[in-house]
């Protein structure tokens, strides 16, 4: 039932991609954390976000972001999230995560837009 | 007949059964189950969306909490539209949700970016018309929700932060 989560990260200019797709759920946890902590490895000063439009993201896979975002707020990392249909950019609003990461509308927005941001 | 096609009954014209292993993953079954049957009753796309994440959301604290990951216990969710309602109950083996975090308890934790407690019933209040915790019988615990047809909700910031019932 569950569609496994794969992340691949890439880098594009000073912004570290999260390329995220399948599921994103409690079983996560451990892609979700790999993909953080070589984005680290990394030294990755902005991170951005990117899901698939038919993405399903449920309450165990927000509390996961919101972890990776506490971990990001504590390394003063930017955090940016594009890909989001509409409803999970309501769901990301309601539940107060773009207070910590900003939502683009695109890939392209978001690039622009974080890379002129210190 | 395929496997997911046996755990879909219809009961009458306007209500549907899914009966559903207790098992992370199987909720998508639910949200497509609902989402088709919204969608035939004339139901909006962005109406439709909030209807699957409240009963997927439902549908894991079922697993998780109600049936505790128990594969055998089943989770039965059944559907009715009649009117402009849609109901869905959501009935695990469970004795309830002892304590539903509130509303502020659970945007305080995540404005400290703490891993919230209680966002699933969060959600569930957020994108319902109606919902109804805890409804306890001798064989089990339901939680009922309602979504109408046509969006008559409160702007989330003056919905009423509370566990329990919300109208």
């Amino acid at each position: 039932m569950e569609q496994p989560t794969e992340i691949a990260l890439e880098t594009i200019g000073d912004i570290t991609l999260f390329d995220i797709r399948g599921d994103v759920t409690a079983l996560s946890e451990p892609f979700l954390n790999d993909a953080y902590t070589k984005a680290i490895d990394l030294n990755a000063g902005k991170i951005l976000f990117r899901f698939t439009k038919d993405v399903y993201i449920n309450s165990g896979g927000i509390a996961l972001l919101i972890q990776i975002l506490a971990e990001t707020k504590k390394n003063k990392q930017q955090a940016g999230i594009t890909g989001l249909s509409s409803h999970f950019k309501k769901i990301f609003n309601m539940v107060g995560i773009t207070k910590f990461a900003k939502i683009y509308d695109t890939v392209e927005a978001a690039l622009e837009q974080m890379a002129g941001g210190d | 007949m395929s496997a997911k096609e046996q755990m879909v009954r219809k009961l009458n014209s306007h209500t549907v059964e899914v009966s559903l292993p207790s098992k992370l993953g199987y909720e998508r079954i639910a949200m497509d189950c609902s989402a088709s049957f919204a969608k035939m009753a004339g139901f909006a796309q962005d109406r439709i969306e909030d209807l699957k994440t409240a009963v997927a959301e439902a549908c894991l604290n079922a697993i998780e909490h109600g049936n505790k990951g128990h594969p055998n216990p089943r989770v039965l969710v059944t559907m009715n539209f009649k009117d402009d309602r849609f109901s869905v109950s959501v009935k695990d083996n469970g004795k309830g949700i002892p304590r539903i975090p509130k509303d502020t308890t659970v945007m305080r934790r995540i404005e400290n970016l703490k891993p919230p407690k209680g966002l699933g019933t969060y959600l569930i209040k957020q994108l319902v018309d109606e919902v109804e915790f805890n409804k306890l019988t001798a064989d089990g615990h339901t939680v009922k929700m309602v979504i109408k047809l046509t969006d008559k909700r409160l702007s989330p910031g003056k919905r009423q932060a509370s566990g329990g019932t919300t109208n």
